[in-house]
């Protein structure tokens, strides 16, 4: 009913392969799109933009890096946390050595940095695999957090060995920094959000895309039939640490507003890890979804026994949040280990043949 | 008929006192941590905290006449859930008790703009003491810098300083490397040898390299800036490897007792300062275990409620309260507002005399807050674990307050510009 594909010709190779062919798709899209463009933040309170909002964005894209790496070149990695880290810490630098800097411009360029040290990092990945691979990126994890430590440059040798972020305007608006608003930071988020989203849905789908999807289904058949495994591996790695890098400037710029060498510590990536995970890989609206299910939804289970009126203090509330939430991956994870992009493509299918099933 | 008449009596009673108590209650919420790694040492604070309030609300009716909505949030000392904990909390919460050196990082910018006041009471960040500057931050009764101003005055009196080597052991974070500047001063002016130790967060339990260093370098005395679990692997490291305690000094959250309950006899001589200190006979003691304790409202035990933290969280609770009742005293209003509590912090005049009226003499130095002064400097003893508990082996000891002062200026200088544009409080001398 809501998803009736019957009179939707197709009469050009080109509708065939659009990115919707299904106009329902392009609805639903544009419906979100503009719950997220205009009534969200139009409604939004301080609160859903600082706890739910903004940290969802970000965290989706942290994920879609790691998703580009993971899940579709199939290169497992640890270490996204830290390069989180690097996007944040170039940021920091580049606004107080040049505070001219647009502050937009500037957390663009920040993925530059994280990439190229992804592409180090990712140098091993020629020659080992899987697991291996993995314990790899775990050094450059431990290496990096080390050095944000001890790399007092980094931090402008600010005595507490934090980065606190400046007053950043653009155009006589604040866009970082406590004067910000949530409103302008919001949108900010979002907009480099969206932009990314689009280059990598693009990329994906394009010559790149298919030779990371190659290399991941086996990397010696698209070795044969001529795909360059070096560079389609490195710049599997460089797209991924320049998203994540993106990711972590807005994640210390647009919402933390300060942060500690060990904020980007293992922690982080396995959480990134679990979003990209839960929410499917190699899938690019999983990473919306993970994000809403493990960041958002603690949030929300958090406020509900307050709202019902019950008495229970907020201690206890914490513990059962943490069983609910691990309950509920672990219920996913089993009923649709793909992740929850596979359980809307399955929904979704159900959808188009209703009410008739095969 | 009887009956009828007193249940409608009792009914009025309770809609009376159930409208004035919604329409007249104060906000207050504590970013409480009772879950997560530093739960161990945020139990007995949270509880202490929680259980002055409770005591005041049902022995005086609240403060000033109004009852005090005492609200913990767990943040579990994350700073994610801690942010998340403020906005959750600003609308109509009159101060915010941070608790963690992140929380308190990430928030103090934004309280300028949220004004709403920051009561981190012993931690923080030191400079906060300056009010012209952090117009919405109180560290009172005492800074970290005034901490390590005190362990030094204090080894000093012992063995005097000069030619000394002190072995700085910090928890390598915002927190541990607070006092550094304050000490690298010292260690130029009073010609001692400091060597500062960091121990990573996940070293916090094996501190076996940090402990080997020390056996290399032997320290005169080893100075702790630590906090959960870094204190308890630290303590049963430094028996292990034999180091006197007695020439073991740790601040104020190094001082706590299940810490050192774990090795017992064998920590005898571990000292820790502390601006803060469990009189067990005080009559505030006495309120709490009748209004609070009997009616089985408190969720603290016996053993807890003796130690050093628990004390605490008392004296931290009786901060703020007096805060009210100045601001309450100030304004001639009794559901004061968060600016209106600004007010009170920064006039806190906890005296001696205030302090025998609310029964707990001895538990915290007298202090006194200023506009340009948000710490109060109030001093503290040293504690000193006999086996079995702290005791006081000091007489009040004072911090060198003119080098601090001189200290926190620059130092909270450099913060505003960091931050410009920063608003400053110019009504403050």
């Amino acid at each position: 009913m809501f998803y009736r594909t019957a009179g939707q010709f197709k009469t050009s190779y080109s509708a065939d392969q659009a990115l919707f062919p299904v106009r329902q798709d392009a609805v639903l899209l544009i419906v979100i799109l503009a719950f997220a463009w205009i009534i969200f933040p139009l409604t939004a309170s301080e609160f859903t933009f600082q706890t739910l909002l903004i940290p969802i964005l970000i965290y989706s894209l942290a994920a879609l890096g790691l998703n580009i790496l993971t899940g579709y070149a199939g290169q497992l990695s640890l270490g996204t946390g830290a390069f989180m880290g690097v996007g944040a810490y170039a940021c920091y630098k580049m606004v107080t050595l040049m505070p001219w800097m647009n502050p937009i411009v500037a957390i663009l360029l920040s993925g530059v940095f994280s990439a190229g040290i992804g592409v180090v990092f990712g140098i091993p990945s020629l020659r080992i695999k899987g697991f291996y691979l993995a314990i790899a990126t775990l050094a450059a994890q431990f290496f990096l957090v080390w050095l944000f430590e001890k790399w007092a440059w980094l931090y402008n040798y600010n005595a507490s060995g934090a980065i606190q972020v400046p007053n950043l305007d653009m155009f006589g608006v604040y866009v970082a920094g406590p004067q910000a608003t949530s409103f302008t930071q919001y949108y900010v988020v979002l907009a480099i959000v969206s932009l990314l989203t689009w280059v990598c849905i693009n990329l994906t789908r394009g010559r790149p895309g298919r030779t990371w999807k190659a290399t991941r289904d086996m990397d010696i058949a698209a070795e044969l039939i001529g795909i360059d495994l070096m560079r389609s591996k490195l710049t599997a790695f460089a797209v991924s640490s320049y998203i994540v890098g993106v990711a972590g400037a807005l994640f210390v710029f647009m919402w933390r507003g300060a942060a500690e060498p060990n904020l980007f510590d293992i922690p982080l990536s396995f959480r990134i890890l679990f979003i990209a995970i839960i929410g499917g890989l190699g899938s690019v609206l999983g990473n919306y979804l993970g994000a809403i299910l493990i960041v958002g939804l603690p949030v929300v289970l958090g406020i509900v026994p307050e709202a019902l009126g019950l008495e229970i203090t907020s201690a206890t509330v914490e513990h059962l949040n943490v069983m609910i939430v691990g309950g509920l991956i672990i219920f996913f994870l089993i009923i649709e280990p793909h992740g929850l992009a596979q359980l809307w493509r399955l929904i979704r299918e159900k959808l188009i043949i209703w009410p008739f099933p095969h | 008929m009887r009956m009828t008449a007193k249940l409608l009596a009792a009914a009025v009673v309770a809609a009376v006192a159930g409208s004035t108590a919604s329409a007249e209650s104060i906000y207050a919420p504590n970013l409480s941590y009772r879950t997560g790694p530093f739960a161990a040492t945020g139990i007995p604070l949270m509880n202490g905290q929680k259980d002055y309030i409770d005591m005041l609300n049902a022995r005086d009716g609240g403060i000033g006449g109004v009852t005090v909505d005492f609200d913990e949030c767990e943040t579990g000392y994350s700073t994610e859930k801690g942010v998340e904990c403020y906005e959750k909390t600003k609308g109509k919460a009159i101060v915010t008790q941070p608790w963690s050196t992140g929380i308190t990082l990430q928030v103090l910018p934004k309280t300028n703009v949220d004004e709403i006041p920051i009561l981190a009471p012993g931690y923080g960040f030191s400079p906060m003491a300056d009010g012209k500057v952090f117009k919405w931050a109180f560290n009172a009764p005492s800074s970290y810098w005034d901490g390590a101003s005190m362990i030094l005055q204090y080894i000093d009196s012992q063995d005097g300083l000069k030619g000394k080597k002190i072995a700085f052991l910090h928890l390598d974070h915002p927190f541990g490397k607070e006092p550094l500047p304050f000490l690298e001063k010292k260690a130029a002016e009073q010609g001692f040898e400091l060597v500062p130790i960091p121990v990573g967060l996940k070293e916090m339990q094996n501190q076996s390299a940090q402990w080997l260093q020390i056996r290399r370098e032997r320290p005169d005395y080893v100075v702790m800036w630590g906090w959960g679990a870094m204190n308890a692997g630290a303590i049963t490291e430094a028996v292990k490897t034999k180091f006197p305690m007695d020439h073991f000094i740790g601040v104020w959250w190094s001082g706590h007792d299940a810490d050192l309950d774990l090795v017992g006899e064998e920590g005898k001589g571990y000292k820790s300062i502390s601006w803060s200190f469990p009189e067990l006979d005080a009559p505030v003691m006495a309120d709490i275990k009748k209004y609070v304790v009997d009616p089985g409202n408190s969720q603290s035990n016996e053993k807890e409620m003796q130690g050093v933290f628990y004390g605490r969280g008392l004296v931290i609770s009786m901060i703020l309260a007096e805060g009210i009742k100045a601001a309450q005293d100030h304004f001639g209003t009794a559901a004061i507002d968060a600016t209106q509590l600004r007010w009170g912090l920064e006039n806190l005049d906890v005296t001696e005399e205030r302090l025998a009226e609310l029964g707990m003499t001895g538990m915290v130095p007298p202090f006194k807050t200023s506009c340009s002064d948000h710490t109060g400097h109030s001093g503290g003893w040293m504690l000193e674990w006999d086996g079995a508990k702290f005791v006081k082996v000091s007489d009040l000891l004072k911090p060198e307050t003119d080098a601090i002062a001189a200290l926190e200026v620059e130092k909270a200088k450099e913060y505003a510009d960091a931050n410009a544009p920063w608003p400053m409080n110019d009504d403050c001398n």
